[in-house]
């Protein structure tokens, strides 16, 4: 961090966080079943266990994130394996409501 | 069109039996008129029937593994499949197994086929009954149960989904290094995440990870070869099963759930019951057997499509019961053969000294007289069955606080817990997550719901459950940044007289800084009077965005 200057709230509050060595406690956090909180930012839950740090509102760089399977357990990942989930919504901001879940249903 | 979110336990619709004739064009309308028959010959003749259809349920399961799976799989030494004949899984894992077959590698395979592909392989490579022990959370759909696996299995396994996904797996190690491999390949940038990043994560997964997830998880294992042989006979659950219930923010519920045979490993079911104020609980439907034990029903309950995830085990059948569309409104269900002698619950499950109450006993086999312990007085017996004993009870003022047993004849049951005093007050669960939903997303919301737990200090002064009881609810910001955001007024409404949590619609929401969601961090705060004092409980609710992955074990 000696080189690193944060310039926004997220970093200023990850610095403040190592300074008062809470990074440890910040990372064994553990969320309920199947939620993620660890992959800066989590999903549902940040790495303080609120929502404040996370990428929110989550349509406005959904797809930047989904493209390189940040969240592939939550999200569908377009890298690798629901190319076109977002074939109906190609701007997340206004065409979120088009996007679906992906486990294939029984019909 | 929206995608509904899938759930497993939705393989009972169609049941194997009538997916085999739609294959192969079997005999069904012969079977359901034999059923319908009640003579000894035609019982016999149902007997060969459901042999015939046993042998046929295989052999289609199998024609149905050599026609869809060996284009890709490669036929191994004594009729078996490269990866598919080396793994142990859940039904709901196989599911999740040939579900990605058809997402991933294009897999075409009609929901019929699916679903007796998911029974062939999950009775022929399932779990025994203790190796899901443990996990079963995940197959309920307790979605809010914090999962404590150790720290390296956590970072490595299951910081990104549940451990329990890994945890109802069984695997040689050259099958985990294939998963491990598997991982890397599809999310490459795993590695690049946190809890990766600063590790060499490939190493310590194929060197550590896989040597102990082969051996906490081994392919082989006493307990399957054990349960391959001790497996009971499905037919040997039909009848009636005496079950209690518990429904958050609706309370309990008792009632008779009768199990008849529609096929191999497949039943007709119906509910009959009532919550403790009288509101009926009925319903009817279908269920599967997979493997045994792992009982999948699908039915209508008051109007409302609910699915069974319950384990049939020693005579009695447990596990939850959800709605499909709500996995999060469910109730914890437990029940009883009819045949056997059990008492499996005292609804309520607490008495207040120096009043008088009702109290139900609910189990199979029920006689004698109820005993509930020093300083509680049987007034009245108002109803005795064999399924439920209702009593009026009064309890002395003196009565000593504290967990007692209740005794019926020779049975010994569940707690029954006495208390005077209130110390304490738990909000349940006491951290959970909510999502908003709706506003013509595809997605509904997913609620949060709450039940206040008292608690005593006995005479020793230790700590105990006294039970589940009413409370006023509300919701406030968890620290200053929710206070600071305006998390209550944007994400959500808490109805303060049943504990129900309803979010904020989806999507960004223009009224908010940035626009951001209708995302909060919030404390729950139950409320319950005691003596005109007020005590209360405070639990953490996070709201937050949807869920678009959204397969049955999370």
């Amino acid at each position: 961090m000696k080189h690193l200057k944060p310039i926004n709230n997220k970093a200023q509050i990850l610095q403040q966080a190592a300074q008062e060595d809470r990074i440890e406690e910040v990372l064994a956090m553990s969320s309920v079943v199947g939620c993620t909180s660890t992959t800066d930012p989590g999903w549902e839950v940040d790495a303080f266990g609120g929502v404040t740090s996370l990428c929110q509102p989550m349509e406005s760089d959904l797809y930047g994130c989904s493209d390189p399977c940040w969240w592939p357990a939550q999200v569908p990942d377009m890298m690798s394996t629901y190319p076109d989930w977002n074939k109906d919504a190609l701007s997340s901001d206004e065409g979120w409501r088009n996007l679906n879940t992906v486990f294939p249903k029984d019909k | 069109m929206a995608r509904n979110v899938y759930l497993p336990y939705q393989m009972p619709r169609g049941t194997v039996a009538q997916h085999k004739n739609n294959y192969r064009g079997g005999p069904t309308p012969m079977t359901t008129r034999l059923r319908q028959r009640v003579s000894t010959l035609a019982l016999s003749m149902a007997i060969c029937a459901v042999l015939q259809s046993q042998a046929q349920a295989a052999e289609d399961g199998e024609a149905i593994l050599k026609a869809k799976c060996v284009g890709c799989h490669i036929p191994e030494e004594g009729q078996a499949l490269s990866r598919i004949s080396h793994q142990r899984k859940t039904p709901e894992g196989w599911l999740m197994s040939i579900a990605r077959m058809q997402v991933m590698h294009g897999l075409k395979i009609e929901d019929d086929d699916r679903r007796t592909l998911v029974k062939y392989l999950a009775d022929k490579q399932g779990l025994a009954p203790n190796e899901a022990d443990g996990a079963r959370y995940a197959l309920e759909r307790r979605l809010n149960n914090v999962e404590d696996f150790d720290e390296k299995f956590t970072q490595m396994c299951a910081r990104c989904h549940s451990g329990a996904r890994v945890a109802l797996q069984r695997r040689p190690a050259k099958e985990w290094e294939h998963l491990v491999n598997f991982h890397l390949g599809q999310w490459p940038s795993l590695e690049y995440q946190a809890q990766s990043r600063d590790r060499d994560w490939l190493d310590i997964a194929l060197k550590e990870m896989v040597p102990e997830l082969a051996n906490r998880y081994p392919l082989d294992s006493k307990a399957w070869t054990d349960w391959q042989q001790q497996r009971p006979d499905a037919a040997k659950l039909a009848g009636e099963w005496s079950f209690s219930g518990h429904v958050p923010s609706k309370g309990d519920v008792r009632g008779v759930m009768t199990a008849t045979v529609s096929d191999k490993d497949a039943f007709d079911v119906s509910l009959k019951g009532e919550y403790a104020d009288g509101t009926p609980f009925n319903g009817s439907g279908s269920a599967i057997l997979f493997n045994g034990y792992e009982w999948r029903g699908n039915l209508e309950v008051e109007g409302v499509a609910m699915r069974q995830v319950l384990a049939a085990t020693a005579g009695e059948i447990r596990g939850r019961m959800f709605e499909t569309e709500h996995d999060e409104r469910g109730l914890d269900f437990v029940a009883a053969k009819q045949g056997t002698v059990r008492l499996l619950a005292v609804q309520p499950e607490y008495l207040k000294a120096g009043s008088e109450a009702e109290l139900t006993l609910v189990g199979s086999g029920l006689s004698g007289k109820p005993s509930f312990g020093e300083g509680v007085e049987v007034l009245t017996v108002l109803e005795q069955t064999s399924e439920r004993v209702r009593v009026k009870v009064k309890t002395a003022s003196d009565a000593p606080v504290g967990i007692r047993m209740v005794n019926l004849g020779a049975l010994k049951g569940p707690n029954l817990a006495v208390y005077q005093q209130i110390s304490e007050v738990k909000v349940v669960p006491e951290y959970s997550v909510a999502r908003v939903g709706g506003n013509g997303g595809s997605t509904p919301k997913v609620q949060g719901r709450f039940e206040a737990e008292a608690w005593g200090k006995d005479l020793a002064g230790k700590a105990y459950r006294i039970g589940l009881v009413p409370a006023k609810w509300s919701v406030e910001p968890f620290d200053e940044r929710a206070a600071e955001d305006q998390d209550v007024k944007f994400a959500g409404v808490m109805s303060a007289e049943d504990g129900v949590f309803t979010p904020g619609a989806a999507g960004p929401n223009p009224e908010r800084k940035m626009s951001t969601n209708n995302a909060g961090n919030l404390k729950v705060i139950a409320a319950v009077q005691q003596d005109g004092q007020t005590l209360k409980g405070e639990g953490q609710m996070i709201v937050t965005v949807q869920r678009w992955n959204n397969p049955p074990i999370p």
